[in-house]
């Protein structure tokens, strides 16, 4: 099933905002898990009307990303990056991208899109968010 | 001969005119995307009464006798010139846009270079991210700087940590928020000193691949500088009503591409087969216009417009500003009203406008009276 990664700041009543956008455009939400990490939100959604989401919530000046991809976050420093890639690359285990998905305090909010995802979690459970 | 058995109807009809009346009207306000308005090819509207085609690669024959590859090969020569591209080396072709043009340059990397990892910046074109899908290349993300730059230092560690692998550099010449140029000589100066011999450089230089060549001092960001292949865009600084583009690129890598593609059966070379033979008209017709003393007036003028409007915005209150060498002036993000009056391009807190030769004082005017009138209001706290 495809998802919606929503990355936000974490503030009271963001779900709810998320959810009342939707509501108003018709749109269920069938699942939704959400996450804070010291200074980011990120919210994966499953909804019915895939498509209509995702313009309702870029719309509402959300950023939403759709790709299935893991999330973690690692210091914003040079090379932070790297040694996460790095990781896949010595475990042979083939990681397509690795992008900066928000920055803020001092830390990064990083997509990777991997295959074997089982495997490219474990790689990465110190610093997962999602 | 009639070419159809019908004619408008008076409600399609009133489709047409409505459709270029809501064009003339967003034309009035168009100052945050950078595309030149100001062009006039009247001359070469008769060739819009022929089917014409320039199919496959502009520098090999084709059965195809209704195109205009003479025109499409000086048009390059054009380019190539301009990037320092010396001309028995010089291959490319006129190009749908930039985005056309970087999804080639990183096939050819990915072809010259198989199993590379491709490092691109935080600023780079969207389109880009949309390449490294289709052509299934591994990529890595690199911080940019406050001005839009790469971040060099971030660069070097992810080139080290990753030195074993051969190295697509995605760089940008004027990136789309700011205008940013990613320095060519400190990135070769990277992959040099972890003595990687095997990269490759592209450059998105969609808008200021036709400012560098007219300003002084520009950074290092062509051919002689270490770049391997260059997209730009046509419909950009130059101007035209269909988009449009170049991409550049050395003979050799090129002929990479061909000799595979040849292995199947067919020399072709371009992205697309069929290509568009009316934008190299275009593209010459600007080229033989302006020359290279009027280029060099408009992106005069480009800068001198950007600075009036910092100097006016700075005067009203506005935090504006521009990278050198270019003409995208940055600012706080303006209030939802100025957003739905102008067309401005916004980025998270920041908005900004592109000073391209359409934009007068007077259309800088009435967006800053615009700016004064709806001012952001204050978050209360």
């Amino acid at each position: 099933m495809k998802q919606l990664v929503i990355v936000t700041e974490d503030r009271p009543g963001i779900v709810a905002d998320i959810s009342t956008a939707l509501a108003e455009k018709n749109i269920n939400i069938e699942s939704i898990d959400a996450e804070a990490t010291r200074c980011h939100g990120v919210i994966i959604l499953s909804v019915d009307k895939y498509d209509e989401a995702l313009k309702t919530l870029t719309d509402a000046s959300f950023t939403v990303y759709t790709e299935n991809t893991i999330v973690v976050e690692v210091a914003d420093e040079p090379g932070a990056l790297a040694k996460i890639a790095r990781r896949f690359k010595d475990a042979d285990l083939n990681m397509r991208s690795i992008r900066i998905m928000k920055r803020e305090a001092g830390n990064s909010l990083v997509a990777i899109a991997a295959d074997h995802t089982k495997e490219a979690i474990k790689l990465v459970e110190d610093c997962i968010v999602a | 001969m009639e070419c159809y058995e019908k004619k408008l109807s008076p409600e399609e009809e009133k489709r047409i005119a409505d459709a270029m009346a809501y064009i003339q009207s967003q034309a009035r306000t168009a100052v945050g995307y950078p595309t030149n308005h100001l062009f006039d090819y009247s001359a070469l509207y008769p060739f819009l009464n022929y089917s014409v085609n320039n199919v496959g690669d502009p520098f090999e024959s084709t059965n195809y006798r209704l195109n205009t590859m003479e025109i499409e090969r000086e048009v390059i020569h054009f380019f190539a010139e301009l990037t320092k591209l010396p001309k028995d080396q010089a291959w490319g072709y006129v190009t749908n846009g930039g985005s056309e043009g970087n999804l080639y340059g990183v096939f050819i990397g990915r072809e010259t270079l198989p199993g590379a990892m491709v490092y691109y910046s935080e600023d780079t074109h969207y389109s880009v991210g949309k390449a490294m899908r289709l052509l299934n290349v591994r990529s890595m993300m690199i911080r940019r700087q406050e001005n839009g730059e790469f971040d060099y230092e971030d660069l070097r560690e992810s080139i080290r940590l990753h030195r074993d692998m051969p190295a697509i550099v995605f760089t940008t010449a004027g990136t789309t928020m700011t205008g940013a140029i990613d320095n060519i000589a400190t990135i070769k100066g990277i992959l040099n000193e972890f003595l990687i011999d095997r990269h490759y450089i592209h450059s998105d230089a969609a808008l200021s691949g036709m400012i560098l060549p007219f300003v002084e001092d520009a950074p290092e960001w062509n051919f002689e500088h270490g770049i391997d292949s260059i997209s730009i865009s046509g419909h950009k600084f130059i101007g035209s009503p269909i988009p449009c583009g170049v991409v550049l690129a050395k003979r050799k890598n090129m002929e990479r591409i061909a000799r595979m593609v040849e292995y199947v059966g067919a020399l072709d070379t371009t992205i697309t087969g069929s290509r568009n033979g009316i934008t190299p008209l275009f593209l010459w017709y600007a080229i033989k216009r302006h020359g290279l003393e009027g280029f060099r007036n408009l992106v005069k003028q480009c800068h001198e417009m950007a600075d009036y409007a910092i100097e006016a915005m700075k005067r009203n209150g506005v935090a504006a500003w521009r990278n050198k060498h270019a003409n995208t002036v940055i600012f706080p993000r303006p209030s939802k009203e100025v957003l739905d009056r102008w067309q401005i391009a916004v980025h998270g807190d920041t908005g900004h406008i592109i000073t391209m030769p359409h934009v007068t004082k007077e259309l800088v005017d009435r967006l800053i009276s615009d700016m004064r009138q709806y001012p952001v209001k204050e978050v209360q706290s």
